[in-house]
């Protein structure tokens, strides 16, 4: 089963998303802060990572950079009240950018196209 | 023995003598004088002097001295033509002197100066070429004549001119009004061949100005100094080449002859000429260096037009920006709530039998309606802080008023208000919505980014021209970033909730001439403090 980590400072939304990715059949761990997400990021192994790009007084592209760096494995989505951090270049580095929205249609099928795609990649090799 | 002549006598009347003639009738009562002028002239005198013996012992000396005198009387007469002439010239140079010092204008400069040099009233030559030093200093380009081309324009012009008695800078004006620019085509054949470059240093215009000495070519078709080529574009055996310089500084030549009358040009008009170049060199250069700076003044008003119309556009770009960036931070505000709203309501549609146990989704999205409401409130208090409602206001009362609407809430959260309010306190004058509307965004704030405060100590006192009102509450300092961010209006997007609402708070503030600062406590935690005005802005 996939592993999920949503990375959001709001209280709501990390709710909300872990209990509708849940409902899709993954196990979802939630993160307020980009040391918190670190933390748990060293501890698991996750498949996508789901990150707000403004956290509070942090970028979320701060964290990304940290893990295209060192997890080349896992998939990012950036997940954003803002759609102007699309012609952001670090926000380039994110397997997808989604801008947040109440019907999660389009981050689920985000998430489902993206683990397809790697396991598709991964035959491949 | 009778005499002819009638110089002793005393007595001569009206019209007796010959050699008296009208407007001279004074000479008549002077006996003396009519001896010097006339007498010593006249024929008679003469006669009479001859009649002398010449053993006569006064014959000689008589003769000698009326010969001298005669001959002292002639040089005297040629010292006062040569002075009238030089009266003449001095009034002619003072009076073109005038002009060329306080003229600015290229055109009436050299009007002025080919006109002297080619005018029967100045210098009388009948041709004139100026040639001048391009801006690059490359090349001698020739710039302008004046005179006639031919023998029958020669005639015609001179008749025309002594019919119309011009003076000199009555000429001078006229050429400038109607042939400057006729003249300029009519030589442009001569003018273009006379084009040197200035580092051909053998040749005779070149050298004119190294040597910064006039020169004056006789027998130019048989003279090795001359280029023979020069010598037939010009058609003439003498010319004047007299260079024009300026402190130094190579301005260009005027080249002159007598093309039509072949009258030599004398050492003496050379001499004329040679203090007549003086001021041209130096009244065109001072032309020239105006025409640049007027091409510069113009190149910088243009400029500065460029710069005021990109300026236009910077300030409308960033005000344009500005609304960008505060569009982005509404957006994120608003999109946040309706995000969680948007998918606890859909979980909800999606399971309708079990809401029961999904009263957390009804909470959040209470919780984040009520978000919205408070954005909206923000966005509306923004809208009206561009049109203040100003008027004399107690602020102990504003106090008050603001810290009652959030007892309530401060009480949930267990934390006291403090109010610490001075005494007749004077009257500011404000927008008191407004500033309510501040203290209580400031409030929120406190709360918010202080979670274990219990108490707010508020104050209020004067100044010489304000009143204050303080917030003070311990906790954790806020960082020097943060407060740079807290207090620059849109100057990161943030979450609206946190921190949109203190920069809000001074945009409305200093709308309003009211100052905002934070302060660190020294015993932790921060100050908040709004000054306002107590005088009605002039």
């Amino acid at each position: 089963m996939e592993r999920i980590i949503v990375v959001d400072d709001e209280s709501s939304i990390r709710l909300l998303y872990s209990q509708e990715l849940a409902d899709e059949g993954y196990i979802v761990d939630t993160s307020a802060t980009i040391a918190e997400a670190v933390g748990l990021l060293g501890k698991n192994s996750y498949d996508v990572v789901i990150l707000d790009i403004k956290l509070k007084n942090e970028s979320g592209l701060d964290l990304l950079q940290k893990i295209v760096k060192e997890k080349n494995n896992m998939l990012v989505i950036l997940s954003t009240a803002f759609s102007c951090y699309k012609d952001d270049f670090s926000a380039w580095l994110a397997d997808s950018y989604i801008v947040k929205s109440g019907d999660l249609k389009e981050l689920k099928d985000e998430i489902k196209r993206l683990l397809e795609s790697r396991k598709e990649k991964t035959k491949k090799v | 023995m009778a005499l002819d002549c009638c110089w002793f006598n005393p007595d001569r009347k009206l019209k007796e003598c010959p050699n008296i003639k009208e407007g001279e009738e004074e000479l008549y009562s002077s006996p003396r004088k009519r001896l010097v002028e006339k007498c010593i002239e006249c024929h008679c005198f003469l006669d009479d002097l001859q009649s002398f013996e010449k053993d006569n012992p006064l014959y000689l000396p008589f003769s000698i001295l009326r010969e001298e005198y005669l001959e002292q009387k002639g040089y005297l007469q040629s010292i006062a033509g040569f002075l009238s002439s030089k009266s003449h010239e001095i009034k002619f140079l003072h009076e073109l002197s005038i002009v060329l010092q306080t003229s600015i204008d290229m055109d009436e400069v050299l009007s002025v100066a080919m006109t002297a040099i080619t005018s029967g009233k100045g210098f009388g030559m009948n041709r004139a070429f100026l040639l001048m030093v391009d801006r690059e200093h490359k090349y001698l380009k020739g710039y302008m004549g004046i005179g006639p081309k031919n023998y029958e324009e020669a005639w015609h012009i001179w008749d025309e001119v002594e019919k119309s008695d011009f003076s000199l800078l009555a000429l001078a004006e006229h050429f400038r009004n109607r042939d400057i620019v006729k003249e300029k085509e009519k030589f442009r054949d001569i003018l273009d061949q006379l084009t040197v470059s200035c580092n051909d240093k053998d040749h005779i215009f070149n050298r004119a100005l190294q040597q910064k000495t006039p020169i004056l070519v006789k027998n130019a078709f048989d003279n090795s100094e001359v280029n023979p080529e020069l010598a037939r574009i010009l058609g003439v055996e003498s010319f004047l080449i007299m260079p024009l310089i300026s402190r130094n500084r190579r301005i260009g030549i005027l080249l002159v002859d007598n093309f039509v009358t072949n009258r030599q040009i004398t050492p003496r008009d050379m001499q004329s000429i040679e203090i007549f170049a003086f001021p041209v060199a130096f009244a065109i250069e001072r032309a020239s260096l105006y025409e640049k700076l007027q091409e510069e003044v113009d190149k910088q008003t243009t400029a500065n037009l460029k710069l005021q119309k990109q300026q236009e556009l910077i300030v409308k770009m960033e005000k344009m920006a500005v609304i960008g960036h505060v569009m982005a931070s509404i957006a994120h505000s608003i999109r946040n709530p309706l995000t969680a709203i948007g998918g606890y309501a859909r979980a909800l549609l999606k399971k309708p039998d079990n809401i029961n146990s999904k009263t957390e989704y009804l909470e959040y999205i209470v919780n984040e309606a009520k978000q919205l409401e408070k954005v909206l409130e923000e966005v509306l208090s923004y809208s009206d802080s561009l049109y203040p409602v100003m008027d004399w206001w107690d602020i102990n009362h504003l106090v008050k008023s603001a810290c009652n609407e959030k007892e309530l809430p401060l009480e949930g959260k267990k934390i006291k208000c403090l109010l610490n309010l001075e005494q007749d306190i004077p009257l500011a004058f404000i927008d008191y919505k407004q500033i309510v509307f501040c203290l209580k965004m400031i409030i929120d704030y406190i709360v918010t980014s202080q979670p274990l405060l219990d108490t707010i100590l508020v104050n209020t006192g004067h100044g010489e021209d304000h009143v204050f009102i303080s917030m003070a509450a311990e906790g954790i300092p806020i960082s020097n970033d943060l407060l740079t961010a807290l207090t620059t209006p849109f100057a990161t997007i943030e979450d609206m909730r946190f921190s949109a609402s203190l920069p809000l708070c001074k945009i409305i503030l200093e709308k309003q001439r009211c100052s905002f600062s934070i302060s660190e406590l020294p015993e932790g935690g921060n100050m908040y403090c709004i000054k306002l005005p107590r005088r009605k802005e002039e």
